[in-house]
C-alpha cells in the first residue's frame, strides 16, 4: 500500500479517536462540575488542560466553559475536537480511494455539519455537541468495521486508533481525579472511558482507586484499557510486517509497545497504583517512540521537498 | 585538410549542500556529419550511475542519468575522438562529394516552401527575438545581392557589436540583452548573429561544439580548449560561420549539437533535490592525434 | 402541458434560432422555437414530458434537495473560484435516440482515429508536412508541441487513451464539433455520478426508457490502460492514477477513477524514477509502476524536461517512458492536436489519414493567420465568437453580439497584434433543453462531451457523455468553471436489443423469476422492497408512459 495512504489512514484513525475521547472526557468533566458543587472547578480545569497537553496560560480561565472552549472549539489549538475532526477529514480526503464510500460519506457529512453543530453548541449546552461527536465517531467505527477490507489499510487505521487510545487513556489516568476527589473522582475517570458500567459488572463492588486503575490499565476484555489497546496495536504491527521473524522481534515499534505492555502486565495492582504517574509517563514516551519508528519505517517521508535546476 | 582530434571534456558540478538525488542530461557527444566522423566516444559519470542514451528532436545524442545517494559533487567526463575537416573548405556547406550547392536567391528564401521548411530556424525562440534586429537586418538585406553575401555581412556585423568578455553573460542571457550590453562570449555572438540572420530571412541555427584554438595543431600536444558555439546559415545548403573568432569553420571545429538556441543544446542540465545553489567548473582538453 | 412547462407555452422571445431538444413546432414547421403554432414534445421525449408534467414545483424541490444532499455527502463538488459547491445537476435528462447516437459515436471515433494518426505523424516522420496538408509552422509554433516527446512511440501506439470531444447542435439540429480535448479531459465522473443520482432521486423517470449504462466506463479505461502497458509488464501491469493532489478542482474525479478501477491514486511525491524505471513508495518498499494515467499537465509532469520547480510531477518520468519502461497516458504533447489552431484542419486530417469524409462537421471557423479571413473577421467582430488559441474552460472567450464597443476595440487590437493567438467562429446558437430554474422548466443552452477510450484495437465511446448546461438565461458558456451545470444524458438502446444493460438497475436484465423464493419480508422493510420490484418491472415495460406515483425519493 502506498506509504502516503498508509500514513493518512493511520492519522485518520488517530484523529477520530482523539476527537471521540476528548468529547467523552469533556462531557464527563463538564457535568461532573454541575453535579458536584464541591469540586474545585479551577484546579480540575487546570489539571485537565495540563494532561491534554494544553497548559492554560495565566490569562486563560479554567472554569468549565473556558476548558470546553479550549479543548472542543478552539480552532487555533490543533488538539481540539474541531481541529481533530478537520484533520480527520483532510486525511480521509487524501486517502479517498482507500476508504470505503460509506466511510468517506460519514467523514464528509460530519465535516459538512461541523460548523452548524459548533454554532448550535453556543457554549451553553455542549452536551448535545459531545453526544453528536461521539455518535459520528461511533458510526464511522461501525462503518469501517463493516465495509473495510482487512488489508494493510485497515491495519494502519486500527493501529492509529489503538495508539491514540493508549495515549488518551494514559492522559486521563494522569489527570488523577482520584487524588483530589477520592471515590467520586475514580467514578468520573471510569465514566470518561465509558468504563463505569463494565467496571461494576466486573468487580461488583464500589469503586476504589486500586481496582479502578487496575481495570483501566490491565483489563483484558475492556476495549479501552491500556492493555487491550496496546495488544491491538501490537497485533496490527505484527500483521503489517510480513517478515516478522521466527525468533525475537526486529521491529522497533513492536519492541517499544511490547516492553511497555509487559511492564504493566506483570505489575501487581499495588505497585501499579504506587507509581502510576511514573509508569504512565514512561508508557507515553514509549508510544511516542513507537509512532516515530512506524513513521520512519512505513511512511518514508520523501526527503525531496523541491527541485532546482 | 583532415584532422583527428581527441576531446576530453570534464564538467565538475558542485552543490552548496549535498543533495539527496539528482537527474541529469548531458549533450556532449560529437555528431556524425558530412564534415566530421566520430571515431570513438564515451561518457563517464561520478558518482557512478547507469546512463541511458537517446537522440533528441534535434538529432543530438543525449545521455541521461540519475543519482540517488547523497552527493556534493557530480563529475561528467566525456571523451571523444573525431575526424574533422572531411568536407571541402567550410565543410558544413558541402555535400559528401565536397560540392557546394547553388547559392539561394532572395526569391528562394521568400518562397512559402522554404519558409515553412525552416520555420523553426526563422521564428522567435526563447533566447533570440529576430524582431529586435529588424532595422539592421533591413539595411544588410538592401545592401546585399544574395543571401549568402548577406549572411557573411551579418556575421561581421555581429562581431563588430560585441566585445569578447568571459563571464560577462550567463546561460539565460538573450541575444537582445547581449547586444545592448555590448559584451559577451561565443554563445552571445552566436545568438546575436542568429537574430540578424533570421530577421533578414535567412534560416539559421545554433551549433554547439569545441574549437581547437591553435591554427597549427602539434600532434600529441594537449591544448586547453573550451566549449564553443557558432552558427550555420541556410542559403540552399548549410554554411557555417564562427562569429566569435571570424575564422573559417573547418577542421578545428567539432560539432556536438544543433538547435534553435543555447537552450536546445545545453551541454549539461538537470534538477536536484534541495534548495538552489551550485557551481560548475568546466575543463576541455583537445589533443590533435593525426 | 403541466404548469412547470409554462415558459415553453408563451413568452419565448430570444430563443428564436436555437434547436430545442424536447419541443418542436407541430409537423411542417421548423424545429426551432420561433414562429407561431403550438409546441409539442418530440417523439422520444413524450414519456419524459408526461412524467415531468405531472409534477408540482414542491415535488421538484424535494428531489432537488435530495440530490444536493447526496452530492454534498459524497463530496461531489466542484471548486468554483476557490469555493466548493455541489456539482449542479439539472433534473431534466437529455435524451438521445439510438440512431442519432450512432452518428455521434461514429463521428467521435473517426475524429479520434484521425487525431491519433496526426499525433503519431508529427512526433514521428512528419508525412503530413511533406505532403503539404498542414504547414509545419502550425505545429511547430504551438506551445503544446513538445519536442521532448518526439521520436518515440508508446508501446501500443496509442497516445489518446481518453478523449473528450465537445459537440453542439446548430439551429438545424446537426451535431458539430466545437473542440477536441486530448490532454486530460475531465467530467466522466460526473457522467457516472449524475446517472447514479438520477436513479436515486427520480427512479420513475427511467420507467419508460431503455437507457444505456455508463457505469462500465472505468472497466473500459482500465482495459485500455493495461493494453498500453510496456511489454515487460505482461498481463499483470501495475496501473496508477497520478493526480496533482486534493486541491485540484478535478480531484474528486481522479480519486473516483482510481477507486472504480481499483488502482493506486498517486501524487508526484509518491513516485520515484530510478534508472528509467518508475516506482511508487509503499509500506513494503518500492513497487514498480507500469502505466500511469496521469491527470497532471505536461508542463508539470517532469521537472527534468519541463518546469524545473514543479512538485506535482516526478523527474525522470519522460525518459522512463522513452525507454519503454512505463506508459504515460495520455501521452505527452497531445495538446498540439487539440490546439484551436489545428481545429480548423481536423476535417482535412480525417480525409488525409483515413480517406473518409468527416461524419461530424466543425463549427464554421475563420483562420486569422490568413490575411483575407482576418480582415473579414475584424470587420465582423460584433457577429462572431473569438477564442484565444491557448484558452480553455471558456476563459478569454469573447462573444461578439454580447460585447460592448470598448471590449470589441480591445479585442481588435489583440487580434491584430497576434492573429495566430485567436480563432473566430460564427455564433452557434447551441441547442436548448428544458432546465429547472427554481420555478419552472425553461430553455437553457446545452452542449455535449462524449468520452472516447482507445485501447489500440478499437475506440469505444461511452453511451452518454457530459451534457453541460449554461444556467444563466441566454448564456452560451457551459463550462463548469464559468458557472455551468450538467444533465444526465440518456442514450437509448436500439429497439430489439434485448441483452443491453440497463442504466437504472446497473445490473443485467433480470426477469425476477430465477432463483429460490425468499421468505416474505415483514414490517417497514417490505415497502422498500416493493418499491424496488416496481422499479425493476417499470424498466421492463416498454413504451408505456406511466404517471409518477412515487413522489418520495427512496434515499
Amino acid at each position: 500500500m502506498l506509504s502516503r495512504i498508509a500514513e493518512s489512514l493511520y492519522w485518520l484513525g488517530r484523529y477520530v479517536e482523539r476527537a471521540e475521547d476528548t468529547a467523552r472526557i469533556l462531557d464527563v468533566h463538564f457535568h461532573l462540575l454541575l453535579e458536584d458543587r464541591w469540586v474545585d472547578e479551577t484546579a480540575t480545569g487546570r489539571a485537565l488542560l495540563q494532561v491534554m497537553g494544553r497548559p492554560a496560560a495565566p490569562q486563560d480561565g479554567s472554569d468549565a466553559l473556558s476548558v470546553t472552549q479550549a479543548l472542543a472549539f478552539d480552532t487555533a489549538y490543533a488538539g481540539s475536537i474541531v481541529c481533530s475532526l478537520s484533520a480527520a477529514w483532510d486525511n480521509a480526503r487524501g486517502a479517498r480511494e482507500a476508504v470505503s464510500t460509506e466511510m468517506w460519506e460519514c467523514v464528509n457529512a460530519t465535516h459538512e455539519a461541523l460548523p452548524r453543530l459548533v454554532e448550535d453548541a453556543g457554549g451553553q449546552m455542549p452536551h448535545a455537541f459531545f453526544r453528536w461527536v461521539k455518535e459520528r465517531c461511533a458510526i464511522l467505527a461501525g462503518l469501517s468495521e463493516s465495509t473495510m477490507s482487512r488489508d494493510d489499510g485497515w491495519k494502519f487505521l486500527v493501529l492509529g486508533r489503538s495508539l491514540e487510545r493508549v495515549d488518551m487513556t494514559a492522559r486521563l489516568l494522569s489527570a488523577r481525579y482520584g487524588d483530589s476527589l477520592g471515590q467520586a473522582g475514580w467514578v468520573t475517570t471510569l465514566r470518561c472511558c465509558s468504563a463505569y458500567e463494565s467496571y461494576l459488572r466486573t468487580y461488583q463492588r464500589a469503586v476504589d482507586g486500586s481496582s479502578a486503575s487496575e481495570f483501566l490499565v490491565l483489563d483484558r476484555l475492556f476495549p479501552r484499557s491500556l492493555y487491550f489497546s496496546l495488544r491491538a496495536a501490537e497485533a496490527c504491527l505484527s500483521e503489517i510486517d510480513p517478515r516478522s521473524g521466527r525468533a525475537g522481534v526486529d521491529d522497533a515499534a513492536r519492541r517499544y509497545l511490547g516492553q511497555a505492555r509487559a511492564q504493566l502486565e506483570f505489575s501487581s495492582a499495588g505497585d501499579l497504583l504506587a507509581d502510576l504517574p511514573g509508569r504512565l509517563a514512561h508508557l507515553q514516551d514509549r508510544c511516542s517512540d513507537a509512532g516515530a519508528s512506524i513513521s520512519e519505517r512505513y511512511f518514508r517521508p520523501a526527503a525531496i521537498v523541491e527541485w532546482s535546476a | 585538410m583532415t584532422w583527428r582530434i581527441e576531446v576530453n571534456h570534464v564538467t565538475d558540478y558542485r552543490y552548496e549542500r549535498p543533495v539527496v538525488a539528482s537527474y541529469n542530461e548531458a549533450r556532449v557527444t560529437p555528431l556524425d556529419t558530412p564534415s566530421q566522423s566520430v571515431v570513438d566516444a564515451n561518457l563517464a559519470v561520478s558518482p557512478r550511475a547507469e546512463v541511458f542514451a537517446y537522440r533528441d528532436y534535434w538529432g543530438s545524442l543525449v545521455h541521461a542519468f540519475d543519482l540517488h545517494e547523497p552527493h556534493g559533487a557530480l563529475v561528467v567526463t566525456s571523451r571523444a575522438v573525431v575526424e574533422t575537416g572531411l568536407g571541402l573548405t567550410t565543410g558544413a556547406g558541402a555535400d559528401r562529394d565536397g560540392r557546394l550547392p547553388e547559392a539561394a536567391s532572395w526569391e528562394d528564401l521568400r518562397s512559402a516552401a522554404t519558409e515553412d521548411r525552416f520555420y523553426e530556424f526563422l521564428a522567435p525562440c526563447p533566447l533570440v527575438s529576430p524582431l529586435d534586429f529588424a532595422e539592421v537586418a533591413a539595411a544588410i538585406r538592401a545592401a546585399c545581392a544574395d543571401p549568402a553575401e548577406a549572411a557573411a555581412r551579418a556575421v561581421e556585423w555581429a562581431r563588430s557589436q560585441l566585445e569578447y568578455a568571459s563571464k560577462s553573460t550567463g546561460v539565460t542571457t538573450t541575444a537582445t540583452q547581449a547586444w545592448s550590453g555590448g559584451r559577451g562570449v561565443c554563445q552571445d555572438f552566436t545568438h546575436v548573429t542568429l537574430g540578424v540572420l533570421r530577421a533578414i530571412g535567412v534560416p539559421a541555427r545554433y551549433v554547439s561544439g569545441y574549437f581547437y584554438p591553435k591554427p597549427a595543431g602539434t600532434i600529441g600536444a594537449h591544448v586547453v580548449g573550451e566549449s564553443h558555439a557558432w552558427v550555420e546559415a541556410w542559403t540552399a545548403g548549410w554554411t557555417a560561420y564562427d562569429p566569435t573568432n571570424l575564422v573559417e569553420v573547418g577542421e578545428r571545429h567539432i560539432v556536438v549539437a544543433r538547435g534553435r538556441d543555447y537552450s536546445d543544446v545545453a551541454p549539461l542540465r538537470g534538477v536536484y533535490s534541495g534548495p538552489a545553489g551550485s557551481s560548475a567548473c568546466v575543463e576541455v582538453v583537445l589533443t590533435r592525434r593525426a | 402541458m403541466g404548469d412547470l412547462f409554462e415558459p415553453y407555452c408563451g413568452g419565448l422571445t430570444g430563443w428564436t434560432r436555437a434547436w430545442d431538444e424536447m419541443f418542436e413546432r407541430c409537423p411542417g414547421t421548423t424545429g426551432t422555437l420561433d414562429g407561431g403554432g403550438p409546441l409539442s414534445p418530440r417523439q422520444h421525449y413524450l414519456p419524459l414530458h408526461h412524467a415531468l408534467g405531472a409534477l408540482s414545483a414542491s415535488d421538484v424541490e424535494a428531489r432537488c434537495a435530495a440530490r444536493d444532499r447526496s452530492f454534498r455527502d459524497q463530496g461531489i463538488t466542484f471548486s468554483l473560484s476557490g469555493e466548493e459547491r455541489p456539482f449542479p445537476l439539472d433534473l431534466v435528462p437529455r435524451v438521445i435516440p439510438a440512431d442519432e447516437w450512432e452518428t455521434v459515436r461514429s463521428g467521435v471515433v473517426q475524429r479520434v482515429r484521425a487525431l491519433e494518426a496526426f499525433l503519431a505523424d508529427i512526433y514521428g516522420p512528419g508525412r503530413i508536412f511533406d505532403d503539404g496538408v498542414v504547414p509545419r509552422r502550425l505545429v511547430q509554433s504551438s506551445p503544446h508541441f513538445h519536442r521532448q516527446a518526439a521520436n518515440f512511440s508508446p508501446p501500443n501506439g496509442v497516445r489518446v487513451q481518453v478523449a473528450g470531444i465537445d459537440l453542439v447542435r446548430d439551429a438545424q439540429g446537426r451535431y458539430r464539433v466545437l473542440e477536441d480535448n486530448l490532454r486530460t479531459p475531465s467530467g466522466i465522473s460526473y457522467v457516472i455520478e449524475n446517472r447514479r443520482a438520477m436513479t436515486h432521486v427520480f427512479p420513475e423517470l427511467f420507467g419508460s426508457y431503455r437507457v444505456r449504462a455508463v457505469a462500465d466506463y472505468p472497466a473500459h479505461l482500465l482495459a485500455a490502460l493495461r493494453a498500453a502497458a510496456p511489454a515487460h509488464a505482461g498481463d499483470g501491469a501495475t496501473v496508477a492514477v497520478l493526480t496533482p493532489g486534493v486541491h485540484n478542482s478535478a480531484y474528486f474525479e481522479h480519486s473516483f477513477l482510481a477507486r472504480q478501477m481499483g488502482v493506486a491514486l498517486v501524487e508526484g511525491r509518491d513516485l520515484v524514477c530510478r534508472q528509467g524505471v518508475v516506482y511508487m513508495r509503499t509500506t513494503s518498499g518500492e513497487e514498480r509502476v507500469d502505466v500511469i494515467y496521469r491527470r497532471v499537465d505536461d508542463e508539470y509532469l517532469d521537472p527534468l524536461q519541463f518546469r524545473p520547480g514543479s512538485l506535482l510531477g516526478c523527474p525522470g518520468l519522460l525518459n522512463a517512458a522513452r525507454a519503454g519502461n512505463v506508459t504515460l497516458a495520455n501521452a505527452v504533447g497531445n495538446g498540439v492536436a487539440d490546439d484551436k489552431a489545428i481545429y480548423p484542419r481536423v476535417p482535412d486530417l480525417v480525409r488525409y489519414y483515413l480517406g473518409e469524409e468527416p461524419v461530424l462537421a466543425n463549427v464554421d471557423t475563420y483562420v486569422l493567420e490568413d490575411p483575407g479571413q482576418c480582415a473579414h473577421v475584424l470587420e465582423h467582430l460584433d457577429e462572431l465568437v473569438l477564442k484565444p488559441v491557448d484558452g480553455s474552460g471558456g476563459y478569454g472567450l469573447v462573444i461578439g453580439p454580447q460585447a460592448t464597443d470598448e471590449e470589441l476595440s480591445v479585442l481588435a487590437a489583440k487580434v491584430r497584434a497576434n492573429p495566430r493567438g485567436w480563432i473566430a467562429q460564427g455564433v452557434v446558437q447551441l441547442s436548448t433543453s428544458p432546465t429547472y430554474t427554481g420555478q419552472a422548466f425553461e430553455p437553457r443552452h446545452i452542449d455535449l462531451r462524449p468520452f472516447a477510450v482507445n485501447d489500440g484495437e478499437k475506440v469505444w465511446v461511452v453511451p452518454g457523455g457530459l451534457t453541460r448546461v449554461a444556467l444563466p438565461r441566454g448564456s452560451l458558456v457551459v463550462n463548469s468553471s464559468q458557472g455551468g451545470g450538467s444533465k444526465d444524458t440518456w442514450v437509448l438502446a436500439p429497439t430489439g436489443q434485448a441483452r443491453e444493460r440497463l442504466a437504472a438497475s446497473g445490473r443485467h436484465d433480470y426477469d425476477g423469476t430465477a432463483g429460490r423464493p425468499r421468505p416474505a419480508p415483514v414490517g417497514p422493510v417490505a415497502a422498500g422492497l416493493v418499491g424496488q420490484q416496481q422499479q425493476q418491472q417499470q424498466q421492463q415495460q416498454q413504451g408505456q408512459p406511466r404517471s409518477a406515483c412515487d413522489r418520495h425519493p427512496p434515499c
